[in-house]
C-alpha cells in the first residue's frame, strides 16, 4: 500500500464511505481535529516520564481514537457502516474509572487552575482543549441526523469525547502531583 | 461484515502456475482460522523480508491464491517464484479495507496488471454485474479473463498501444483512464481502483470532473 496518490491534490478527499468530498467538509474537519487529538496524546505520552501505566493508557486511548476516527469517516446512511465494529460503551467507562482513581489521590479543587505545570501536564491540557473541539464538531455531525444505528454510535462518540476531556483535565493534576509541581491556581 | 483483526499465519506453498511471463500465481495451504473478506490483503513474509498481496482468492475458496508479477531485481517475487513446492513461510493479515459493497449504481473496476487480483476475490465470492476495465501492457498479461468476463456487464481490456485491437477479444487501445474520459457515459458509479498509483490518481480525479456522485474506492500497489 502507497501513501500517496496526489489524488487529494485539487482539494478532494475520498470518505471511508467513498464519496468524494471538499477537504473542508464537515466530516473531513471532524475526523481531522481527531487526527489532531491523537497527535497530541503522542506529545502527551512522549512528555510523561517515569509513569509506564499511564503511558499505556494513553496508548489504548489512542486505540480508541482510531476507531471513533473510523466512523467519523463514513456517512451514516452508507453500506460501510456495515463493516465497522461498533464503539463499545466499555471504553467510556474505563475512562470514568480512571478518573476516579486518580481523583481519590488529589487533593479536593477549590477553584479554577490555570493549564500548565509540568510540561506532561501542559500537555494533558492542551490534549483537553483539542478534544474539546473534537466533542463540538461531532455533536454538529450528529444534528445532521441519520439512520437510528449510525446515530447510536456517534451519541457513543459523543460521550467518550465528553468523558476523555473530563480524564485529561484529571490526568493533567494527577500529573502535576507526580512531578511535584503545583496546579497553577486561578487569581480572580 | 465484522472487522477482522490482522494474525500471523503459518503457510506453505501447494502449487505455482505461470499467468504470463511476467506474472504467476502461487497457491497457499489456508491456515485453520485465517477468514478475510473478498478484497483484502496479506503481508507475506520471505526471506526475512515483507510485502503487501491483495488476495485473488475468495474466501470461500479451499486455498490461497496470490496473483504475483515478477519484478525485475524484486527479492520477494524472485524467491517466491523459486521456491520449492513446500515450502513454509508466514504471513500477516488479513488487512485492508478494500472490500465490495452492492449498490444501486453500477461497480466500474478499474485494475492495472496484478492490481485485477483483488476483483477476482470479488467476482469469486459473488461480484456480478460490473463493468471492468484491465489495463495491462500485452494481451498476455490479461490474468483471469475468462472468469472476469464471463460476470461482468462489460469487460474491457485496454492495451495502450497503436494496433491493439487485434490482440484479444474488445480490446480498447488506450490506457485505462482513457476508456473512462472518453468512452463511459457520465453518470454516477461506485468506482473500486486498484493498481499503480497514477493510475489511481487520474481515476479519481476524473471521477471527481466526469462522474459526479460517484463512490471512489482504491488500493494502490506500486
Amino acid at each position: 500500500m502507497k501513501i500517496y496518490t496526489g489524488s487529494g491534490d485539487r482539494g478532494r478527499t475520498s470518505l471511508f464511505s467513498g464519496e468524494r468530498v471538499r477537504k473542508d467538509h464537515r466530516r473531513i474537519e471532524a475526523y481531522g481535529d481527531l487526527d489532531e487529538l491523537n497527535s497530541v496524546l503522542g506529545a502527551l505520552s512522549a512528555a510523561v516520564t517515569g509513569l509506564p501505566a499511564v503511558q499505556a493508557e494513553l496508548s489504548g486511548i489512542q486505540s480508541d481514537l482510531f476507531h471513533l476516527g473510523a466512523w467519523l469517516a463514513t456517512t451514516p446512511e452508507a453500506p460501510a457502516t456495515a463493516t465497522l465494529a461498533p464503539i463499545d460503551p466499555q471504553r467510556s467507562g474505563r475512562l470514568e474509572s480512571a478518573i476516579d482513581r486518580m481523583e481519590a489521590e488529589l487533593p479536593p479543587l477549590r477553584g479554577f487552575i490555570l493549564p500548565g505545570g509540568h510540561p506532561s501536564a501542559a500537555w494533558a491540557h492542551v490534549a483537553r482543549t483539542v478534544c474539546r473541539r473534537v466533542e463540538r464538531r461531532v455533536v454538529g455531525l450528529a444534528a445532521e441526523g441519520g439512520p437510528p444505528e449510525a446515530g447510536e454510535q456517534v451519541q457513543r462518540a459523543i460521550v467518550y469525547l465528553n468523558r476523555l476531556s473530563d480524564y485529561l483535565f484529571v490526568l493533567a493534576r494527577h500529573l502535576n502531583r507526580t512531578q511535584g509541581v503545583d496546579d497553577v491556581r486561578w487569581n480572580a | 461484515m465484522e472487522r477482522l483483526k490482522p494474525e500471523t499465519f503459518a503457510t506453505r506453498i501447494l502449487a505455482r502456475r505461470p499467468l504470463s511471463a511476467r506474472a504467476f500465481e502461487l497457491a497457499l495451504a489456508k491456515p485453520a482460522g485465517f477468514r478475510f473478506a473478498a478484497g483484502q490483503r496479506i503481508a507475506l513474509r520471505m526471506g526475512g523480508r515483507e510485502r503487501d498481496y491483495s488476495l485473488a482468492s475468495a474466501p470461500a475458496e479451499p486455498e490461497i491464491r496470490l496473483c504475483i508479477r515478477s519484478v525485475a531485481g524484486g527479492t520477494v517475487s524472485g524467491e517466491l517464484e523459486r521456491a520449492p513446492i513446500g515450502t513454509a513461510l508466514s504471513f500477516r493479515g488479513p488487512d485492508g479495507y478494500f472490500t465490495f459493497t452492492p449498490s444501486a449504481r453500477t461497480a466500474v473496476f478499474v485494475a492495472t496488471g496484478s492490481g485485477v487480483a483483488p476483483f477476482r476475490s470479488m467476482a469469486a465470492a459473488g461480484a456480478s454485474r460490473y463493468i471492468l476495465l484491465h489495463g495491462v501492457d500485452a494481451a498476455e498479461d490479461l490474468y483471469y479473463a475468462e472468469m472476469l468476463r464471463g460476470l461482468a456487464t462489460a469487460y474491457v481490456p485496454c492495451i495502450p498501444h497503436p494496433g491493439a485491437t487485434d490482440a484479444a477479444p474488445g480490446v480498447f487501445a488506450g490506457r485505462v483512464t482513457d476508456y473512462l474520459a472518453g468512452r463511459l457515459a457520465p453518470g454516477a458509479f461506485d468506482f473500486y481502483a486498484c493498481g499503480r498509483r497514477d493510475m489511481v490518481r487520474n481515476v479519481t480525479l476524473l471521477a471527481d470532473e466526469r462522474f459526479p456522485g460517484s463512490l471512489v474506492f482504491s488500493e494502490t500497489f506500486y
